[in-house]
């Protein structure tokens, strides 16, 4: 069997899929699978090939997902290739399922392919929502907004799209703390994803104290709340205890637990 | 009015007017789709977004607050009635608009929930609210959701005024029935309640149609499939046509008027209606109101009065909850009011939520085949939502389900699996009898009560405090 591989960008995730692609026409496609590097275990039998970033192959494979499924279709191909886990695999199977049947696909849910692609998709849109809910925003310096998320899938930005339209003419940036990488954006200018040096993000670690709103948003979050009512089970529901690190609110008590 | 406010501080304010508007439900910010603009701070998303959870559970989704907490009002179930000594205070409109945007910016909230006591007369108290937003939407530039509240009896061009400044405007209604407002609000009546009710709905109407739409408001597409909800009946306006409200000259008239429509409230438990009463009320309101939506509040006992229940009552919370599950199968479902209760049966189930109440008792229904039962019935069989069955509806056209199929795309099967067949099979062998089915079903439910009824009065046992062991 071989593997093809290639780094987790969406550019050289869809390289991957041209090459492997062009490969399985004349080898056959389940004399192949694709996978993202690191590998960490290689297997004996198998020949592993290394696939480059090559941005007119990937535009075309973009360009025929878009015309031949539907542009649904390479939606979800997009939130898969920033799903947490490595999915590349499954994003090929569904691409082959999809040429075949073209834009009726996204509706045959009781076809295994197709369903994991919903199931991933779902998975990294609840969480970018989730997290256009809980980002919190600190003031650093007179008007410049940081704000810090863990986010399991890599999806700041989508969040930050998000905060684009909201805030066009704030400086604010969103930064990822897992993978140093960081969403930056000037004030009415587009948004900038870069990855952090060392040095950078040693600098805007501790950027969550000292602000004085936090006290009156404390204050106001602990008065809304009806006593009569507590029920700590349904706020965990709604409010995962994982995404508390970095809420306003939940920042001591996470700090303390 | 005596006043001994002095020197509090912006923090002090909030404390008091936070805590003096929790027993307000609705913190809904849907219903609105508007882009950013550069320059100015705000979009609004129409699926509206919650921004964090108090420890009650309940979503924050806007910032909630009084304008002040000053009262001439005396509503017997209320916290700030006149009659009550309790500390006081009043944001000025500067104040708010700050607490707002510096909020907004930091992703606190979705937007500004806007309530308050009356102070001096129902006239003054709007003014003041109207200018607050006036001031947050042209000198603060605020695109974000505005959520206000109508205070009653407050004169017509001050609520046109309102509408044109925030997204969704709101009357409570608290008390469903003349007789239990005419004991507990003796300040309030039904028409200082519905007629300005009345005419913000026509209002809402005309400027729709100005502006190209239809007059009723947008419901979930699902209603589309539904030609049997509530919303598509034919609906007759009760009492006369009432005329809508004359705007300002200078209105900038490509501004939607109220876009996210009106919502109210009610209290459960304050006085004796059954849910049947509530339920019928709220779907009249849907219906001729054209009410966005309707929120129940568990009545807690905070005054002590003849007329109120006691204060050791214990808080409805599951009435509550069976209310809100009916309200919506009302808007997403296709059930009618009358089909859930009666005048003979006129309180829910404690034991078993309506849906699989309704579907026991209406078993000559049922099962239905997964693979050609129509969206309206498919919609009715417990554990399928409107999300499962717009999935199966579309699925099924390339391939027959199983129940695999059905479990990952959302269906709850523990509780359909009573009620569907999937190519000519039920999942188990089982009797189609509706003892046999409502033992099983109420089995499956008693945890989900118990939370909701246990989990707030529950406190463990203490060897010292219980049983005095030191």
């Amino acid at each position: 069997m071989r593997v093809f591989t290639c780094v987790g960008t969406l550019e050289a995730m869809m390289t991957c899929i041209y090459d492997a692609w062009e490969w399985a026409l004349s080898h056959g496609h389940d004399q192949m699978r694709l996978q993202i590097e690191p590998v960490r275990q290689y297997t004996l039998f198998d020949t592993y090939v290394h696939v480059e970033a090559d941005e007119e192959k990937a535009k075309s494979v973009i360009r025929s997902i878009c015309t031949k499924i539907s542009v649904d279709a390479y939606v979800s191909v997009y939130y898969a290739t920033l799903y947490e886990q490595d999915v590349l695999d499954e994003i090929y199977r569904f691409l082959r399922y999809g040429f075949r049947h073209g834009s009726s696909v996204m509706y045959q849910l009781a076809e295994p392919v197709v369903m994991r692609m919903m199931q991933i998709q779902r998975a990294v849109g609840n969480e970018a929502h989730l997290l256009r809910e809980f980002t919190r925003f600190d003031c650093i310096s007179d008007a410049v907004y940081v704000s810090h998320l863990e986010p399991k899938s890599d999806v700041i930005y989508l969040v930050a799209r998000h905060f684009a339209d909201r805030m066009p003419s704030e400086a604010w940036m969103i930064i990822d703390d897992g993978r140093k990488t960081a969403a930056v954006h000037a004030p009415d200018e587009e948004i900038m994803l870069r990855e952090l040096t060392d040095d950078e993000f040693d600098r805007l670690r501790y950027t969550e104290q000292g602000d004085d709103y936090q006290i009156l948003w404390k204050t106001f979050f602990d008065r809304i709340a009806i006593q009569q009512r507590i029920n700590r089970e349904c706020q965990r529901n709604h409010f995962p205890q994982w995404m508390r690190k970095h809420a306003t609110e939940f920042r001591e008590e996470y700090r303390e637990a | 009015m005596l006043k001994v406010e002095r020197d509090q501080s912006i923090q002090d304010k909030l404390y008091i007017l936070a805590d003096a508007a929790k027993y307000d439900v609705s913190c809904t910010s849907s219903g609105v789709e508007r882009r950013g603009a550069k320059g100015a701070l705000g979009n609004s998303r129409a699926c509206g977004i919650c921004h964090s959870f108090a420890a009650d559970g309940r979503c924050i989704s806007l910032l909630k607050i009084l304008m002040t907490n000053h009262c001439v009002f005396d509503c017997k179930y209320c916290m700030n009635r006149k009659s009550n000594d309790i500390p006081r205070a009043t944001f000025s409109p500067q104040e708010i608009c700050d607490l707002t945007v510096e909020f907004y910016k930091r992703n606190y909230i979705e937007g500004l929930f806007l309530s308050s006591g009356v102070l001096g007369s129902p006239a003054t108290t709007m003014e003041r609210m109207c200018e607050t937003l006036y001031l947050l939407r042209h000198t603060y530039h605020f695109r974000g959701y505005i959520h206000v509240k109508a205070i009653p009896g407050a004169p017509d061009d001050l609520l046109a005024m309102a509408g044109l400044l925030a997204d969704r405007i709101s009357i409570n209604m608290e008390l469903p029935t003349e007789e239990s407002l005419r004991s507990l609000a003796p300040h309030k009546s039904f028409t200082t309640i519905l007629s300005p009710m009345h005419k913000i709905q026509s209002t809402i109407a005309a400027h729709r149609v100005a502006l190209g739409k239809q007059a009723q408001m947008e419901r979930s597409t699902i209603n589309g499939y539904l030609p049997g909800s509530i919303f598509r009946v034919e609906r007759g306006i009760e009492g006369e046509e009432t005329a809508p409200l004359a705007l300002p000259q200078s209105a900038d008239l490509t501004r939607p008027f109220a876009p996210a429509g009106q919502s109210t409230q009610m209290m459960i438990g304050a006085s004796g209606e059954s849910d049947f009463q509530l339920l019928m009320t709220s779907q009249r309101l849907y219906q001729s109101f054209d009410l966005k939506r309707v929120f129940y509040s568990a009545y807690i006992p905070l005054n002590e009065d003849r007329a109120l229940p006691d204060l050791d009552t214990p808080v409805p919370l599951l009435r509550e909850h069976r209310l809100y599950q009916a309200d919506w199968l009302l808007r997403f479902y296709g059930f009618h009011a009358e089909e859930l209760l009666s005048a003979q049966d006129p309180f829910f189930n404690p034991q078993m939520d309506p849906k699989c109440h309704w579907a026991v008792h209406h078993l000559e229904q049922f099962p239905v085949e997964v693979s050609r039962v129509s969206m309206e019935l498919l919609l009715r069989v417990p554990g399928i939502g409107p999300k499962s069955a717009k999935r199966i509806v579309q699925a099924r056209r390339y391939a027959t389900l199983s129940f695999d199929d059905l479990k990952k795309m959302g269906v709850v099967l523990k509780r359909a699996h009573y009620f569907i067949t999937c190519n000519g099979k039920m999942l188990y062998h089982i009797p189609i009898e509706q003892s046999f089915i409502t033992r099983q079903l109420v089995d499956l439910q008693r945890k989900e009560q118990w939370q909701v009824v246990e989990t707030s009065n529950h406190r463990q046992m203490s060897l010292f405090d219980d049983f005095g062991v030191h």
